[in-house]
This record gives structure tokens, C-alpha cells and sequence, in this order.
């Protein structure tokens, strides 16, 4: 992968950059580029549009905190045990939808009405959740190294800790992408049923890429709840899904790290320029209508595009 | 018990018309252009903002200033037409984003002219009709029976008229419509800016009953594609009836339930529908 | 092809790297000038949530831009003037997180005001405790409250009153419905954080009180409560405990007088609800920080406050959302340099707060903070009652 050569400047900006503020939207960016690259396998390569990636998000990131609490686990295994809770949830919802052949808009809609009744649940849900008023994570992860154990605190080792996950789900992704596996999703994508007479097992191969991706959405829930500190109902929102979507149109879906771009994009705007929230979501509208009708490859592609005729 | 149950009876009847009109949109322009338009929701709300605005602020009265409004949202309608939707025909996945992004367009709009400050029209038709069993709001029953006639009228427009008849077609059989001399881009055309004047009626009289926020829009066109689906797309009588099941169990479901759990039964039938009869209550499987 | 593959990859990086120095570019600060104390403010000026940050946003920068004018203040012998700084956090903790690291890293703010959202602030909590001792910040949330007083939450006061504890009023509210006479109350509430806790307050107020409760919650943005309202007339109460913000009241009064529920209390909200609806309702009694369209004629301070508004933003007095200025607003910014002036001090952040703890501050509210840091200020009781007339009680809290 000579395109992994892109990722070494990365290493090097904390080295230069003292900045905190600035390393701050770098690791928000990280974070949410995992869960857009995680989408985009469901959405850029297997062609699903799936409105459930936010709920996946927000269990992820409760399901590790409440972990965390009451069966007093540490991070890491509190994460693998919101994976396995978020996996289990998405077996259920994918089956549902992909075992009755939901196509498409249909699919959109009822993973959408899913993921609306997790965030009710979550909502209502007072004595476990806290409902409304969301649960203050004070616990801090921490990595075990060689010299002894590092409590993860501080901008700088949270963002070679987000960088090194999301390369480490880049890299995942970009295998996948590049498998047997891979090429299924693409013959789904560009045509699920003719997919079905060459004899690819649609059922099987839809479910791995949304077991996947919503896996992919609890990591990066389990990390963007600890970075930030705080977890609330809001993460499973309509909205949370519809700024992933945005984030993958805008950088590009054909590729396996082009989201990362549109999450660099969303995240750091409201800070580069300031403007008003009304006018925040005149931009994200914008940016839906655009991706999808003028500039469908996004920001990568369009780059590419640049490339190529240069 | 049993007064409470017939009054919240009718409510769900009522409101559930406010649901058929947006699925009897969304049930037109899918039939007609292939795609869900989710934007009908935010022309609801220009409707009830252009209806409040020219009744309380520029002070025309209200029967004068439902039909302007509604003749707004058409044409912002066409105007998302012509820039937008046209590129999108037949393709659900990029017109179902193309419209979430013009709902964000549209609220953003009315927010940066309106700001979030909820808008109240003054009580155009205050007052109640009290039968024994249960109290109906006299507004609220103008605006069940003009959304009724509404809707019936479309029904008969769609079964009588040439034009009807020639969308029936189009809708079964494009490519052989349009060599019967069916004009197709004026019929999607057609159908998408009636479809946004339906949202914007629909809007226009929910300003009379209910405070204005810029976000109105976003539970009925929810509501009104969960209508639709259950009723079977392409039905225009299905979309009323399906609306008014919708709004009915809403509100009987809201007395004996908690009241937090009011939009849940939607999605929990749109859940059931499609996966057991997805081609809905009232059209023929596929 | 292959060359095509690689211009694309190094025009990708180049693109990453120049974004990010597009952005740590557009956040390395010019120097900043001498004698200045700078003020950050942290709301929600826009989006749906805004209604409290956009008036707080609006006092302050008047009471800071007269101040300046007036040729700044003087502290221990120096002459010194206000720079506000106020991002608007929209709502968004992750948003909010970032401007308080701007403010308190690369500006070196030491007094911050805000927020009035419990989920901002539970977002900006946890790196905000690691400044404890270097800043104060003072906000309305109402999860503040339960923060006050915590070990390492030294730096937090909190500027509102609170329902419940000594200087509540919530006991008063109910012993006054009490005495008119009341034995059922039903609550219609949103069901949210806020929501939640008024409950957890008021309950078991009323238990005391021997007044039954029964609470219904509804989703924020409902705007048909025909099904629970018919539910809750069902169960026949004397006074209806609504929802808190005016959007909701408008239709909540609407449709609750039209099936016959006439008699509304502890609304939280404008006085406009109950205006409209005058007619159908016998009693609505609001708690409201400030009774502007009286005070304008009995309190001078008003009076001026409300002609400098509008010679300021040169537009109408926004009378139902002036209320909201009794948090992190107008006052707040005169107290705050008041205390710096008597504590000698811009810098001592210890000191200041101290002095702010130990003063009553009198302008267009007497405000006070309790051994907790939680604000006492005065407030207006208003009882719409039926054709209209307006009876207003004055309470300040002892």
C-alpha cells in the first residue's frame, strides 16, 4: 500500500504543531473517521444506505460505559463488550432486513425506524441510561506498555491513540475492500439481484459488511464517548446519521479513507469559519445536494479527477 | 373511559388526515417519479409559514391566505423540481438525500427570516362543539373536512380526468405511455409541484391549530411516508385510510400508554409492514 | 495509470496537510493588547436550544461595550478594559469543548460565562475540572447545581436561582397553591433533563404538601396534546404543571382551555400563552425572573436598560425573552468587574470569587450567591387571571 505513506506527516504534527486546539479537531476528526470509513463499507461498497451507523455509534459508546460501571471491566474489554453488544443488535436488525430483501429506500427507512426506537429506548430508559441527562464518563482508559501502564490523558496521547485506530480501521477496511469479500459487496452494489444469479450469496455477504461497519461505529462511539467525556441520547439521533452520510458524500465514497476528509471538513468548519447555525445547516444541506448531484465522487474523487488531467 | 376513548377516536381521525395529505403526496410522487420526496415535510412548513405570515403580519384574512400559501410551496416546489428532482428521477437513493439536503436548505431559510421564536397565529375559528360524549375544536373540524374534500377531489381528478388517467398510466407502464403521447416530464413535473401544494395546504391550515416551529414538518413527513407505505404506494385512497389507522392509534394508543411513546407506534408498523406485506394494506402484492 | 494512482495519493496528502494548516493557521492569534481583561462567554446563540444563550449573549455585550466606553475600570491603580469573547457553542458539546481550549489555552481567559445547557456543560465539565483553581466559570445549567460545592469544582458558580434548597422557591410556590385551595396537580412535561428534574423537585414538595401529583411526559416537539390532555382531564385536577418553554405553552394552554382544564401553575415561560388565551383560562401563574412591561414604569434601572437595548441593536425590546438576562448577562459582567475592583485584583481568581460570594450586587436584579455558589436573585410572581388582569407579586429571597 503505497498510499499508507500518506499517513506518516500525521505522526509527525504533534512533534510541531504545540497547538492543543488544533490537535483537539484532529482527534474529533480521527474518531469520526472511523465511524465514516466504517459506513462507507456499508454505503460506499455494498451500495446500502443504512440510517442505523448513529445507533450503532451511541450503543457502542453506552454500552462500554455501562460496562465500565457496573461489571467494572477495564476500557478495552468494556469496548470488546460493546462490539459484541452492538454485533448481536445488528445480527438482529441486519437479518430482519436483509432475510425479507428490503431494497434500498426500504432498507434506508427501517434502519432508520430502528434506530429510532433505540434512542427511545435509550431515552426512557432512566434507571439504566440516565435518560436525558446523559452519563459523565470519569474513568480514564489506559494502555498497557512495556515500561507500565499509561493512563490515556492529554491531547497528544489521544491523538497517536484515534490516529493508530483509525489506520488500524483503514487498514481492516481497505483488506476487506480488496478480498473475495470485497468484490462481492461491489457486484451487490452495482446490482444486488444480478448478484444473486452468479450465485453470490447476497443474505450472507450484506450481513458481513453491516456487522462490520456497525462494529467499526462502536469503536469509534466506545473512543469519541471518552475523548469528549460525556454520553447523551442525542448520539443516536437522525442527525448524527445524516453528518455521516454528509461526511462520506463529501470526501468521497470510492475510496477506503476518502470519509476521513469530509470528517476533517465537518469537524473543523464550525471552528475555521464563523458562522451562525442557521447558516451550519444551510452548509450541510448544501453539501448533501452537491455530493449527490454535482460533485458525486466527493472531494477525493474530484482530486483524482484533478490528477488525471493534469 | 368510554368518553375518553370516541372523543380520542375522532382526534385520530382528524389528525390522521393531516397524515393521509402528506402520504397522498408522497404516494403521488413516488408513483410518478420513482422517488420518496422527504422535503415534503419542510414545504408543510413553508405553507404554515406563508399562511401565518400573510394572516397575522400582513393582515389578509385567513380563507384568502391558505391559497396563497398553498401557491407558494408550489412554487418552491417547482423551483426543487427543476433544480434538483429532475436529475433524480428513478433513483431512490440519491433522491431520498437530495431531499433530506433541501430540508436543511428550507429550515434554514425560514430560520434566518423567522428565527426559532414559535410563531401563533390568532384563533381564526375559536371555539368548541359540544356533544355530550366529546369536544371537537370548530377549527380543527373545518380542517378535517377541507383535507377530506381535498383528497377526494384528487381521487376523482385521477380516476376522471384525461390527465388522471394518463398519470395512471404512466405510473403502470412509463415507456408505454409515453409513446401513447402521455407528455412525461410535464406529468412529473406536474405531480411533484402538486404534491408540495398538497404539504403546503397541509401546513397552511396546521398553522391555524398549532404553534409554528421551523422543525414542524419533520414528525409528518415521517408520519406520512409510514402512512403511505402501510397502505401500499400508489393507493390515493389507501394514503387517507392509512393515515387516519396511523393517527387513530397514535391517540388511542396515547391513553393507555405513556405519552413519550407516541411515535413509536409508527415505526413499529411501518417495521411490520414492510417486512410481512410490503406492498402494503390496500394495493395487490406484487 | 499508475502515475495517475500516485499524483492522486501525493495531491490527497498535500490536500490533508494544507487543511490542517488551513486550520492551525486560522487559529494561531495575533498579540494581544495591553490592559485588557478578557471575558469568554460560552451558549447556544443559535440553533434550536438558543433562547437563553442569544439574550445572555445579547446583555453582555452591551454591558461590556458600555463599560469600554465609560473608559474601562481601574483595579489596584491600573486602568483596564473588557474584551469579550464568545464563540457560539450551537448546542454542540464537541463544538463547546473546543471553544472552552481556545479560551482557557490560547486566550487565557480566567472568567467564563455559561453555559445554560446541562448537555453543553456536561461536555465541557470534565476538561473544565482540570482548570479548577485557574478559572471561574458561571453558568445557569441546571446540572451545575448538582456539581456546586463538589471537591475540585471549586471554579463553578452557578447564575439562577434554584427551585428547591433555602432560598427556593419551589416550597413557596407550593404552599401559596396550597392555600388557593388546590389538592390535585397534574404535570405535562417535556421529557427531557429539565423535565426530570423539576419533577425530582416538585414531587415530593407536593407529597409533603398533601397534594396528589400525577405526571405525564411528551416528547419535545409535540405540538397535538389532545390524547393526554383528555387523559389527564380525566383525572380531574385542580391546576395543570405544564411544560417550560412558550412554544409548548401556546398549545398546551390552547388545548387544555378548549376541553375545559382552565387553571395553570408554576409556568415557566413568557407571559404571551396566557395573554392569547385570557379568555378560556381562570388562573395562570407564571414564575418569571422579571415582570419587564411593569418594571419598565417602577424600576428606573429598567427603564434605562431597555432604551440603551434599543439604541444598541436599534430594534424592538424583546420583551418575552428579557427575562432570560437574570443569567450569565448584563448584571453579571458589572458584577464581575465590581468584584475586581474591590478585591484589588484581575488576575487572583481566589480572590475575586471570594468577593463575589460575599456581595449583593443591585442592578437590574439583586443578586446574591449562597455558601454553595448557586445564585439568589429576586423574581415576579404573575397570575394572568381570567379576562386578563394581571396581579404581580415581588419576592426576594432572603
Amino acid at each position: 500500500m503505497k498510499s499508507s505513506l500518506l499517513w506518516l506527516p500525521l505522526f509527525a504534527v504533534p512533534l510541531v504543531l504545540h497547538n492543543d486546539v488544533v490537535l483537539t479537531i484532529l482527534v474529533f476528526t480521527f474518531i469520526l473517521g472511523i465511524l465514516a470509513v466504517s459506513f462507507n463499507l456499508i454505503f460506499g461498497y455494498t451500495g446500502q444506505l443504512s440510517l442505523f451507523h448513529a445507533a450503532a455509534f451511541g450503543i457502542g459508546a453506552y454500552a462500554t460505559e455501562l460496562a465500565m460501571a457496573h461489571l467494572g471491566v477495564s476500557f478495552w474489554i468494556g469496548m470488546m463488550i460493546a462490539v459484541l453488544v452492538v454485533l448481536t443488535i445488528s445480527l438482529l436488525v441486519g437479518t430482519i432486513c436483509f432475510r425479507f430483501k428490503l431494497k434500498e429506500f426500504y432498507f434506508a427507512i427501517v434502519t432508520f425506524a430502528f434506530s429510532e426506537m433505540a434512542r427511545l429506548v435509550i431515552l426512557n430508559w432512566n434507571s439504566f441510561t440516565n435518560g436525558s441527562l446523559g452519563i459523565n464518563l470519569t474513568a480514564k482508559p489506559s494502555i498497557w506498555l512495556p515500561g507500565g501502564a499509561i493512563a490515556i490523558e492529554g491531547t497528544r496521547i489521544w491523538y497517536y491513540l484515534s490516529l493508530v485506530v483509525l489506520i488500524l480501521t483503514v487498514t481492516v477496511c481497505a483488506r476487506v475492500v480488496h478480498s473475495w469479500m470485497g468484490r462481492c459487496f461491489a457486484a451487490i452494489r452495482l446490482n444486488d439481484e444480478l448478484a444473486d444469479t452468479l450465485g453470490i450469496d447476497v443474505f450472507r455477504y450484506k450481513l458481513i459488511s453491516f456487522l462490520i461497519g456497525n462494529a467499526g461505529a462502536a469503536v469509534a462511539g466506545a473512543f469519541y464517548a471518552f475523548y469528549l467525556g460525556y454520553i447523551e441520547p442525542a448520539y443516536l439521533s437522525i442527525d448524527q446519521s445524516l453528518a455521516i452520510v454528509a461526511m462520506v458524500l463529501l470526501g468521497g465514497r470510492d475510496t477506503v479513507a476518502g470519509p476521513v476528509i469530509g470528517a476533517l471538513v465537518l469537524t473543523a468548519l464550525p471552528h475555521v469559519i464563523n458562522f451562525s447555525a442557521e447558516t451550519r445547516i444551510l452548509v450541510y444541506g448544501l453539501i448533501l445536494v452537491f455530493t449527490i448531484l454535482v460533485m458525486p465522487k466527493g472531494i477525493t474523487g474530484a482530486i483524482a479527477r484533478l490528477a488525471r488531467a493534469v | 373511559m368510554l368518553q375518553l376513548v370516541v372523543g380520542q377516536l375522532l382526534n385520530g381521525v382528524i389528525i390522521g388526515t393531516l397524515y393521509g395529505i402528506v402520504a397522498l403526496g408522497v404516494t403521488l410522487t413516488f408513483g410518478i417519479t420513482g422517488i420518496v420526496n422527504f422535503a415534503l415535510g419542510a414545504f408543510m412548513a413553508i405553507g404554515a409559514y406563508t399562511g401565518w405570515y400573510l394572516t397575522d403580519v400582513v393582515g389578509i384574512a385567513y380563507p384568502v391566505a391558505v391559497p396563497l400559501a398553498v401557491l407558494v410551496a408550489a412554487l418552491f416546489g417547482l423551483l426543487a423540481d427543476q433544480t434538483l428532482f429532475r436529475f433524480t428521477r428513478n433513483n431512490l437513493i440519491n433522491g431520498l438525500i437530495v431531499s433530506i439536503g433541501l430540508i436543511s436548505v428550507i429550515q434554514s431559510v425560514l430560520l434566518m427570516v423567522w428565527t426559532t421564536t414559535p410563531k401563533n397565529m390568532h384563533y381564526v375559528l375559536p371555539g368548541v362543539i359540544n356533544l355530550d360524549l366529546f369536544i371537537v375544536p370548530k377549527m380543527k373540524g373545518v380542517v378535517f373536512l377541507v383535507l377530506l374534500v381535498v383528497i377526494l377531489a384528487t381521487y376523482a381528478a385521477l380516476t376522471r380526468t384525461w390527465a388522471g388517467r394518463a398519470a395512471y398510466a404512466y405510473a403502470q407502464a412509463p415507456e408505454a405511455a409515453k409513446l401513447m403521447g402521455v407528455r412525461t416530464e410535464l406529468l412529473q413535473t406536474g405531480v411533484v409541484v402538486y404534491s408540495t401544494a398538497l404539504a403546503g395546504l397541509g401546513g397552511a391550515l396546521y398553522a391555524s391549530l398549532y404553534s409554528l416551529e421551523v422543525s414542524m414538518g419533520a414528525s409528518y413527513i415521517l408520519k406520512g411516508v409510514e402512512a403511505a407505505i402501510l397502505a401500499g404506494i400508489g393507493s390515493v385512497m389507501g394514503s387517507l385510510v392509512g393515515g387516519i389507522v396511523l393517527g387513530v392509534t397514535e391517540a388511542i394508543g396515547s391513553i393507555f400508554f405513556p405519552q413519550a411513546y407516541r411515535d413509536a407506534y409508527g415505526l413499529v408498523f411501518l417495521v411490520l409492514i414492510l417486512l410481512f406485506r410490503p406492498s402494503g394494506l390496500f394495493v395487490r402484492g406484487r | 495509470m499508475r502515475n495517475a494512482f500516485y499524483r492522486a495519493t501525493r495531491l490527497r496528502s498535500v490536500t490533508l496537510v494544507a487543511a490542517i494548516a488551513l486550520v492551525a493557521g486560522l487559529n494561531v492569534l495575533p498579540a494581544r493588547a495591553q490592559n485588557v481583561v478578557k471575558i469568554g462567554e460560552i451558549e447556544a446563540q443559535t440553533g434550536a436550544l438558543n433562547t437563553y444563550g442569544w439574550m445572555s449573549a445579547q446583555g453582555m455585550r452591551m454591558a461590556v461595550d458600555e463599560i469600554n466606553k465609560a473608559g474601562g475600570f481601574e483595579v489596584a491603580g491600573k486602568k483596564y478594559k473588557l474584551q469579550l469573547i464568545n464563540p457560539d457553542t450551537q448546542g454542540n458539546p464537541q463544538q463547546a469543548l473546543i471553544h472552552l481550549k481556545q479560551m482557557l489555552e490560547q486566550d487565557h481567559v480566567k472568567y467564563v460565562f455559561g453555559p445554560f445547557l446541562t448537555n453543553v456543560y456536561k461536555g465541557i465539565e470534565p476538561y473544565a475540572t482540570g482548570f479548577d483553581g485557574k478559572f471561574l466559570l458561571m453558568g445557569g445549567a441546571t446540572a451545575i447545581h448538582f456539581d456546586l460545592g463538589k471537591p475540585h469544582h471549586g471554579y463553578l458558580m452557578r447564575t439562577w436561582n434554584w427551585d428547591a434548597g433555602p432560598s427556593g422557591f419551589g416550597s413557596l410556590m407550593v404552599a401559596n397553591l396550597k392555600k388557593r385551595g388546590a389538592k390535585r396537580v397534574a404535570m405535562l412535561m417535556q421529557n427531557d433533563a429539565f423535565g426530570h428534574v423539576a419533577r425530582d423537585i416538585y414531587a415530593p414538595l407536593f407529597k409533603t404538601a398533601g397534594i396528589a401529583f400525577d405526571e405525564e411526559w411528551f416528547e419535545p416537539g409535540t405540538t397535538d396534546f389532545s390524547s393526554v390532555l383528555a387523559k389527564i382531564a380525566a383525572w380531574k385536577p385542580d391546576y395543570v404543571f405544564p411544560g417550560y418553554t412558550d412554544a409548548v405553552l401556546y398549545d398546551i394552554v390552547r388545548q387544555a382551555t378548549e376541553i375545559g382544564l382552565t387553571k395553570f401553575w408554576l409556568v415557566r415561560g413568557s407571559l404571551g400563552p396566557g395573554l392569547k388565551n385570557k379568555d378560556a383560562l381562570d388562573d395562570y401563574i407564571i414564575y418569571i425572573p422579571k415582570y419587564f412591561e411593569e418594571a419598565q414604569n417602577s424600576e428606573p434601572k429598567v427603564k434605562k436598560f431597555i432604551a440603551d437595548y434599543k439604541a444598541f441593536y436599534k430594534t424592538d425590546f424583546p420583551y418575552d425573552q428579557a427575562p432570560l438576562c437574570s443569567s450569565s448577562c448584563y448584571d453579571h459582567v458589572y458584577m464581575l468587574v465590581d468584584a475586581m475592583k474591590k478585591a484589588g485584583t484581575v488576575d487572583d481568581v481566589a480572590k475575586v470569587k471570594q468577593t463575589l460570594m460575599s456581595t449583593i450586587y443591585h442592578g437590574l436584579w439583586n443578586i446574591r450567591y449562597d455558601q454553595t455558589g448557586e445564585e439568589v436573585f429576586n423574581f415576579d410572581v404573575v397570575d394572568i387571571k381570567k379576562g386578563g388582569k394581571i396581579e404581580v407579586t415581588h419576592i426576594n429571597p432572603k
